[in-house]
C-alpha cells in the first residue's frame, strides 16, 4: 500500500514538474473552453450546454495522448526495468500511474468547470454525479490509453497513434461537431466510438436529468473501458526491447475492437445510433449560434423564467402580494431575466397562451421579444407594446381555489403553437399511428393506470407527472411525441374529475417550475427508452400541453 | 569469507531469443560471502545469464535457486532479498536520489532510510538534484545504493564499471572491496579481465553461452596449461640456430637483438638457454620470465581475446 501510494505521489510529483505536460493537461482544456466562450461569449448558456464536449476533449486529450505518453517514455528510457528489478507488481505499476492519470483528469476537469462557472455557467444540475459521470467517462479513454501505451513502440508512435484516434472520434465521434450536423453514416458510425457516450453522460449530469438518464452510455463506456483495461493488461510489457508486434499477445487488440464493435451494434439494434433529442438540440443551438450569436435560442437550465408559455403566461405575478403566493416557483420570484438566452428555440412558435392582465387588454406582459421570434418564419406579428402598469392581481392561494375568473383573466389559447409543429404537438384524432407507435401506446395505455407516479396523492402533482409522458417524447423528438398526448389526455380526464383537472391544468401552466421532476426518470418503467432531457424544457413543455389541455376542456381549443 | 552455504544455484540454463541460443545449458554455484564474477566478451551470455537470475527475464529451462528460493516460480520473493544494479540505470529526468530512494524503499519489507544511503554512496550534495543533472559516476552510484536500499543479502552488478571514467572505477572497486569486507555476497559480470582478477574470490568464465571454466584466478592460471613466456636481449645478439636447440622452446620471434619464445618449462629453458649463452660469450642486458596470467588463460579457453 506504502508502495502505491509512494508511486502515485511520485507521478503526480514528476508530472507538476514537467512544464510540457502541464501545458497539455491544464492550459489545452483551458484554451479550448475559452475560445469557444470567446466565440459565443455573450451566451452564458452555451458552456453549459457544450461542457460534455469540452470535458470530454480534456480527459480524451489526458487519456490518449498524455497516459500513453508517459508510459511509452518510460518505458523507453528504461525505467520500468529498473522498477521491474525490485518487486513492483504489473498491476501496482499500472494502478498508480492510473490513479496518477485520473487525479489530473480530475482536477483538470474541475479548472475547466471553475473556469466556465466564472465566465458566468448556471452551475450544474448534478453536481455529485457530474463527477461520476466523468470518472466514467475518465475510465473509458484510460483504458483506451493503455492499450496505445501498449502497442506503440515509441513516442513517436503514440503521436501518430493517437491522431488516429482522436480526430476520427471529434470530427464523426460526436465530440467537436454536434451528431445531427453530420450526414447519416457518420452519425451511425459515431456509435461505434467512446466520444458521444461520454459527451452524452456528462451533458445529462450538467443541464439534463442525471446519470438514471444516460443508463445505455454508462454501460458503453463501461465495455469499452473494461475491455481497454483488460487488453492492456495482458499486453503490458515492461521493456521496450520487447516490442509489440514481437510478442504474440497482438490478439488482444481485438478485445477493446470488439467491445467498440458490440457497443455500437447495442446501439444500432436499440435505435440509439441516430441522432438524439439532445444531439438535434445541440446542433439547432449550433446553427443559431451560426445565424445570430447573441442567442442560442434554448431556454435557461437553471431558475430562470422558461420560454415559451410560461414567459408569456408568468410575467404579471410579481405584481401578486408574496403572501398570497405561498409556492412560488423560482420563476415567479425572477420575471426580469434577460430575454436573449430565454429565447425559445429559433423553431418554436412563440407560445400561444398570453396573459391578458387584469382580464382587459390583451397587451402582452413584456416587451422584450425573444430573439428567436423575428426568425421564426416571419410569420410572427408585429412587436407588442409595453406591458401595462402593474395592477395587483390575486393569485389563488391554493389550485383549489382557482376561479374560471382566474383562467380567463390570466390565459389565452389563440397562440398556442400549433398541434402540427414541432413545439408540443399532438396528433389529429383520426390520425392512424405507425405501427410499432401503436405497441408502444397499447403498452402505455396500459401501464399508465399503475405508473407510481401517475398514483400519487396530489392531484397537480400527478397530472404534472402523467403530462411528463407527453413532454418528454416532445422534447426527445420521438414518433411517440404527437401520440403520447391523447393518451395521457384520456388518463387525465380518467383520473381527476373535470373541474378539479381544469383548476390543476390552470395550476400547472402557472407554476411550470415548481413540483418534482424525479417522475421523468421513471418513464422506463413505461417503456422508455431512458435517454438525457433538459428538465427545464420538459416543464415548459408540460405547461403547454396543459394549457392546450385545458383549451380542449374549456372548450376554446376545438379538438381535431 | 565464503561460508560455504549456497547462495545462488544454477543448473543448465536455457535462454532463446529467436534463433540465438544466448545460454546453452550454464551451471554454477555462489557460496555464501564470496564475490563471483563472470567473465566473458560481449555477447558471450552472462547478462542474459544475470537477468534470468533477478528475473528481467524468463528461461526457457533449468533451475535457478537464489537464497533457497526457487527463482522460476517465486521471483517477487528473491527480488526482496537481493540487490540489482544494471550495466545503466535509468530513472525520469526529474526524479531526485532522495525521492527514489525512498520510492524504491517503499516497494521492500526492509529498507534502509534514503538518508544513510545518500550518506553511505556520496551523494549527499545531489540528495535533491533531478536526476538528468547527475554525472555519469553520480548515477553509477545512485544505482548502487537502489540495489542497497533494501539491505540485500545478495548484489549483482552487471558490468558495473562499463562506461565509467577511471575514477569513478577506482571508487566503484573500493566499494565492492567494501561489500567484501561487510560479508555481502556480490555476483558481478565483467569483460574486463583485471577487474575479475583483482575483485573476485572466485571466477566464472562465460563463452558462447556455456561456463567454460570456474575457480579462483590463482586457480584457473594454475589449471592451464598455457606456456610462460621468455624474453631475451644479449651483446652481442645471438643467432637463431644459437636459440634453437634450447631446451623446450616454441614460437620463436625476433624483435631486433631481442629474442622471444614460450615454453612449457621456463626453469628447464632458462638453465638451457644459460648454458647457450655461456658457450658463446656473450653478456646479458635484459632477461624476462613471465607466467601465464588471466588474460592467456582466456585466451587458451575461449580461443579469442578480450577487448575493452
Amino acid at each position: 500500500m506504502d508502495a502505491l501510494l509512494q508511486q502515485t505521489a511520485i507521478s503526480l510529483r514528476l508530472h507538476y514538474r514537467n512544464k510540457m505536460a502541464l501545458l497539455y493537461s491544464y492550459l489545452f482544456p483551458l484554451v479550448f473552453l475559452l475560445a469557444f466562450y470567446v466565440l459565443y461569449r455573450d451566451e452564458s448558456l452555451v458552456l453549459a450546454r457544450h461542457m460534455g464536449e469540452l470535458l470530454t476533449v480534456g480527459i480524451l486529450g489526458g487519456a490518449c495522448f498524455g497516459l500513453p505518453t508517459t508510459m511509452v517514455s518510460e518505458r523507453e528510457r528504461g525505467v520500468w526495468r529498473r522498477y521491474r528489478l525490485a518487486p513492483v507488481s504489473t498491476a501496482g505499476l499500472v494502478t498508480s500511474t492510473v490513479v496518477a492519470r485520473y487525479t489530473i483528469l480530475v482536477s483538470a476537469g474541475l479548472l475547466q468547470l471553475a473556469a466556465a462557472l466564472a465566465l458566468g455557467m448556471p452551475f450544474p444540475r448534478h453536481p455529485a454525479q457530474l463527477l461520476a459521470a466523468f470518472t466514467f467517462v475518465s475510465f473509458a479513454f484510460i483504458g483506451l490509453g493503455l492499450v496505445m501505451a501498449m502497442m506503440a513502440d515509441n513516442v513517436p508512435a503514440v503521436q501518430a497513434l493517437g491522431q488516429c484516434i482522436f480526430l476520427p472520434m471529434l470530427i464523426i465521434g460526436g465530440i467537436a461537431v454536434p451528431l445531427a450536423s453530420l450526414p447519416d453514416w457518420a452519425q451511425h458510425v459515431s456509435a461505434f466510438f467512446p466520444g458521444r457516450y461520454a459527451v452524452q453522460a456528462v451533458q445529462a449530469c450538467v443541464i439534463g436529468a442525471g446519470l438514471a438518464s444516460v443508463r445505455f452510455d454508462l454501460l458503453a463506456l463501461t465495455i469499452i473501458g473494461a475491455a481497454g483495461c483488460v487488453a492492456g493488461a495482458m499486453m503490458f510489457r515492461w521493456d521496450a526491447q520487447q516490442r509489440f508486434a514481437a510478442r504474440g499477445h497482438t490478439g488482444w487488440i481485438l478485445v477493446p475492437l470488439a467491445a467498440w464493435v458490440t457497443v455500437g451494434a447495442l446501439a444500432e439494434l436499440s435505435h440509439r445510433a441516430g441522432t438524439t433529442a439532445s444531439d438535434r438540440t445541440l446542433a439547432r443551438d449550433a446553427r443559431a449560434d451560426r445565424s445570430l450569436p447573441a442567442a442560442t435560442g434554448q431556454p435557461a437550465p437553471t431558475a430562470r423564467p422558461p420560454a415559451a408559455v410560461p414567459r408569456e403566461i408568468l410575467p404579471m405575478t410579481p405584481t401578486a402580494p408574496p403572501s398570497e403566493t405561498p409556492r412560488a416557483s423560482p420563476s415567479l420570484r425572477s420575471p426580469a431575466a434577460p430575454s436573449g438566452d430565454t429565447a425559445p428555440r429559433p423553431q418554436a412558435p412563440s407560445g400561444g397562451v398570453r396573459l391578458q392582465p387584469d382580464g382587459r387588454g390583451t397587451a402582452p406582459a413584456r416587451g422584450d421579444e425573444p430573439v428567436g421570434r423575428g426568425r421564426a418564419a416571419g410569420a410572427e406579428p408585429a412587436p407588442r407594446p409595453a406591458p401595462p402598469p402593474a395592477v395587483p392581481q390575486p393569485i389563488a392561494p391554493t389550485w383549489q381555489r382557482v376561479a374560471r375568473s382566474d383562467i380567463d383573466r390570466d390565459l389565452t389559447f389563440e397562440r398556442l403553437p400549433s398541434d402540427q409543429g414541432i413545439v408540443a404537438p399532438i396528433a389529429p384524432a383520426d390520425e392512424e399511428p405507425p405501427p410499432d407507435v401503436i405497441q408502444q401506446l397499447d403498452a402505455i395505455t396500459a401501464a399508465l393506470p399503475h405508473w407510481p407516479p401517475a398514483r400519487v396523492p396530489d392531484a397537480v402533482q400527478r397530472a404534472r407527472n402523467m403530462l411528463y409522458v407527453a413532454a418528454v417524447p416532445d422534447v426527445l423528438q420521438t414518433e411517440l411525441e404527437r401520440f403520447a398526448p391523447a393518451v395521457v389526455f384520456e388518463q387525465l380526464q380518467h383520473d381527476i374529475p373535470k373541474d378539479d383537472l381544469i383548476k390543476v391544468l390552470y395550476w400547472i401552466a402557472l407554476h411550470p417550475m415548481d413540483g418534482d421532476d424525479t417522475a421523468i426518470e421513471q418513464l422506463p418503467a413505461l417503456g422508455f427508452e431512458s435517454r438525457a432531457v433538459d428538465v427545464e424544457q420538459t416543464r415548459e413543455r408540460v405547461a403547454l400541453y396543459a394549457v392546450k389541455l385545458l383549451g380542449r376542456l374549456l372548450g376554446a381549443i376545438r379538438a381535431r | 569469507m565464503p561460508s560455504g552455504e549456497r547462495k545462488v544455484v544454477v543448473r543448465d540454463l536455457h535462454k532463446h531469443y529467436g534463433d540465438v541460443h544466448a545460454a546453452r545449458g550454464v551451471s554454477f554455484e555462489i557460496l555464501d560471502g564470496e564475490i563471483f564474477g563472470l567473465l566473458g566478451p560481449n555477447g558471450s551470455g552472462k547478462t542474459t545469464t544475470l537477468e534470468c537470475i533477478i528475473g528481467l527475464r524468463e528461461p526457457d529451462g533449468g533451475a535457478i535457486e537464489v537464497c533457497g528460493v526457487d527463482a522460476r516460480r517465486h521471483p517477487q520473493d528473491v527480488k526482496q532479498k537481493i540487490g540489482a544494479a544494471l550495466q545503466t540505470t535509468s530513472l525520469q529526468d526529474k526524479i531526485t536520489p532522495r525521492e527514489a530512494l525512498t520510492l524504491f524503499g517503499s516497494f521492500y519489507r526492509r529498507k534502509s532510510a534514503a538518508g544513510d544511503m545518500l550518506e553511505r554512496f556520496a551523494l549527499g550534495p545531489k540528495a535533491d538534484a533531478p536526476f538528468d543533472t547527475l554525472s555519469g559516476g553520480q548515477r553509477q552510484r545512485l544505482a548502487l545504493a537502489l540495489a542497497f536500499v533494501n539491505r540485500p543479502e545478495l548484489v549483482f552488478l552487471d558490468e558495473p564499471t562499463t562506461g565509467l571514467d577511471p575514477q569513478s572505477r577506482r571508487d566503484l572497486h573500493a566499494e565492492v572491496v567494501r561489500m567484501k569486507q561487510d560479508g555481502h555476497t556480490v555476483l558481478l559480470t565483467t569483460h574486463y579481465i583485471e577487474e575479475a582478477e583483482h575483485l573476485c574470490d572466485r571466477i566464472g568464465v562465460i563463452d558462447h553461452g556455456r561456463i567454460i571454466a570456474t575457480g579462483t584466478p590463482r586457480e584457473l592460471i594454475a589449471r592451464s596449461t598455457a606456456r610462460q613466456s621468455v624474453s631475451l636481449t644479449t651483446t652481442p645478439a645471438l643467432r637463431a640456430e644459437d636459440v634453437a636447440p634450447v631446451t623446450g622452446v616454441e614460437d620463436v620471434v625476433w624483435e631486433g637483438d631481442r629474442v622471444r619464445f614460450t615454453t612449457a618449462e621456463a626453469t628447464r629453458s632458462v638453465a638451457s638457454l644459460m648454458t647457450v649463452i655461456e658457450a658463446r660469450g656473450v653478456s646479458i642486458t635484459e632477461l624476462q620470465v613471465r607466467k601465464a596470467t588471466l588474460e592467456d588463460v582466456f585466451i587458451e579457453l575461449t580461443g579469442s581475446a578480450l577487448r575493452d
